[in-house]
């Protein structure tokens, strides 16, 4: 029995640098937690005061105005979200099943099938799901969501695997059913790393969401495609700004969600 | 077949090793206009990523080594403002660039000028005195912007004028698929709606190179905005609604060179000439659709084209 204590203690001190999960001391965070809104909002300070130093010439003031901008923004985080909320509903659910001892013998292959989908680049997914089934939000959705399946999925997994055995047998022991040891015990002790996943799929959606212009789905791609193909400096400054202010507040949201969801005591 | 273009090539380089055996016995008279040209000369050439562009690479390519002349090729990248990048920072000396595109995206003007040379003249001037960009004697091939159906849609519709009207009674029928660039542009979409007089038709946006491809099926689009010269139009039997108020300016492309490079090879321009003079629209259009639809390469092509005109 020390043996397998010993062993999980030594599998939990590597698997946070390995997980992307850090125990951060939490004094350090609450200063964080204000820290990435001022940044954000200097960024978007520093882009409005920077446009309207500009004289816009037509083609610019076609694609830097608030009426296109907000359009933009507001496409692109819809196919974020929706393509982000999709992964979570499908991707744990299968890694919960995938982890189950029944299912243990499958979990390779369908690890190595979710990987095409993110080996593959990102605009091939795109662009070739777009020849193929269609153009459109709802096919930039799907192509989103085959791109970041890899990450949630593989969390999940992980994330209950290093579960300790031990607790899951004191469940057991104590008279709990299999799937109220994993709603109780395995899924509360496995949502740090899952988030992990899930705050890592978002992260590449809101990237990878820029290519959708070229699938007639919109977001700031239009407005980045529009700053490169007429080489118009403030278009393209324009774009990129808000593409990363956008990553960045969301990956913050996410952030604070991840606090409120972990386990107390964690 | 395979082993008889391979025999061919064979005797073509057999041909080609007697030829400078002969051009170098012969001393400094050499049996081709342009041979020994620019002698000891070396040039980067580069060009955008569409098979014209990577057709005009080769040509320029083929044509300085027939002169002398030592060649890198950085034929295919990917963007106007990348290539324009390479040129003006000295990474490649020289490529085919359009009139339109240097005066409204290089050299960020709005508006096109109607006559063609009168275009040429201007973005020319300016680009040697902004940016010491020398353009070369323009071709004679107008590669514009136009508007494109499947060649069986609507038969009755000739004219973009017919279309505008149509867009007026049925917007979704009017379907149209752009790209980015042409949204933006004076001299695209927002200009043309108003010479036209139509708006509100259903518009998708998409990649240039999946246009085509989206036209022919009629989805998402029955029309779409397409460039005059390529090989597609006709590949994919595609036709091109006549520009009846004459909307779309037109642009003809000259080889750019660094002017650094061409003060130190005035001679680039006597080799220019006759290649850009035997380049008219139909030539063009039958270059790229060689490329397009036969699937031959751009050397190749471009090795064809050039012996074919007795240029090289």
């Amino acid at each position: 029995m020390t043996t397998v204590i010993g062993a999980s203690e030594q599998a939990q001190k590597l698997d946070p640098a390995a997980t992307g999960v850090e125990g951060r001391p939490d004094a350090r965070s609450t200063a964080g937690i204000f820290l990435t809104p001022t940044v954000l909002i200097l960024a978007l300070i520093a882009l409005y005061f920077y446009v309207q130093s500009q004289t816009l010439d037509s083609i610019e003031a076609r694609f830097v105005n608030q009426k296109i901008l907000t359009t933009t923004t507001i496409e692109h985080i819809q196919l974020a979200a929706l393509s982000t909320l999709l992964v979570i509903i499908l991707a744990i659910p299968l890694g919960v099943v995938l982890t189950r001892p029944a299912m243990r013998r499958a979990t390779p292959f369908a690890l190595a099938f979710v990987n095409i989908g993110q080996a593959v680049p990102s605009i091939g997914v795109i662009v070739l799901l777009g020849l193929t089934l269609g153009y459109g939000f709802r096919y930039a959705i799907i192509a989103l969501v085959l791109y970041s399946f890899l990450p949630v999925l593989r969390n999940t997994m992980v994330g209950l695997q290093r579960v300790d055995r031990a607790l899951i047998d004191a469940g057991r022991g104590m008279g709990m059913t299999r799937s109220l040891v994993l709603t109780k015990v395995e899924l509360p002790l496995a949502v740090p790393v899952m988030m992990a996943g899930i705050r890592t799929a978002l992260i590449i959606n809101v990237g990878t969401a820029t290519l959708a212009t070229y699938t007639d789905a919109g977001g700031l791609g239009d407005i980045i495609d529009a700053g490169l193909t007429n080489s118009r400096t403030v278009i393209l400054i324009t774009g990129a700004v808000l593409v990363g202010v956008l990553a960045l507040t969301i990956d913050w949201l996410a952030s604070l969600a991840e606090r409120v969801l972990r386990p107390k005591g964690l | 077949m395979r082993v008889g273009t391979r025999a061919c090539t064979r005797r073509v380089v057999v041909l080609a090793a007697l030829a400078v055996l002969a051009a170098s016995c012969g001393g400094d008279e050499s049996n081709s206009a342009n041979s020994g040209m620019l002698k000891g000369a070396s040039f980067t050439v580069g060009s955008k990523e569409f098979t014209e562009q990577k057709i005009l690479c080769e040509i320029t390519a083929q044509a300085l080594e027939a002169a002398g002349a030592t060649v890198k090729r950085q034929c295919g990248l990917t963007g106007s403002a990348t290539v324009r990048t390479a040129l003006t920072s000295g990474r490649i000396d020289m490529y085919w660039e359009y009139t339109g595109t240097g005066w409204i995206t290089h050299l960020k003007n709005t508006r096109p000028i109607p006559d063609s040379g009168q275009q040429y003249q201007a973005v020319a001037k300016d680009d040697l005195a902004k940016n010491k960009i020398k353009w070369l004697d323009p071709a004679p091939f107008d590669n514009t912007y136009a508007i494109g159906v499947r060649k069986d849609f609507m038969p009755e519709l000739k004219t973009i004028s017919d279309y505008a009207a149509l867009v007026k009674s049925d917007p979704n029928k009017g379907s149209l698929c752009v790209a980015t660039e042409f949204t933006g542009r004076d001299d695209g979409l927002p200009g043309l709606e108003k010479a036209y007089g139509f708006s509100g038709e259903k518009t998708s946006t998409l990649k240039d190179g999946a246009i085509y491809d989206s036209v022919k099926k009629g989805s998402p689009c029955n029309f779409g905005e397409v460039f005059t010269t390529d090989g597609r139009i006709e590949g994919l039997g595609l036709r091109v609604l006549q520009d009846d108020k004459k909307f779309f300016p037109i642009y003809n492309p000259a080889l750019n060179v660094r002017n650094d490079v061409f003060a130190k090879n005035p001679r680039l321009a006597d080799v220019f000439e006759p290649i850009a003079k035997a380049l008219d629209t139909k030539t063009m259009q039958k270059l790229n659709s060689d490329a397009d639809n036969q699937g031959d390469t751009p050397k190749q092509i471009a090795e064809d084209f050039l012996k074919d005109k007795g240029l090289i």
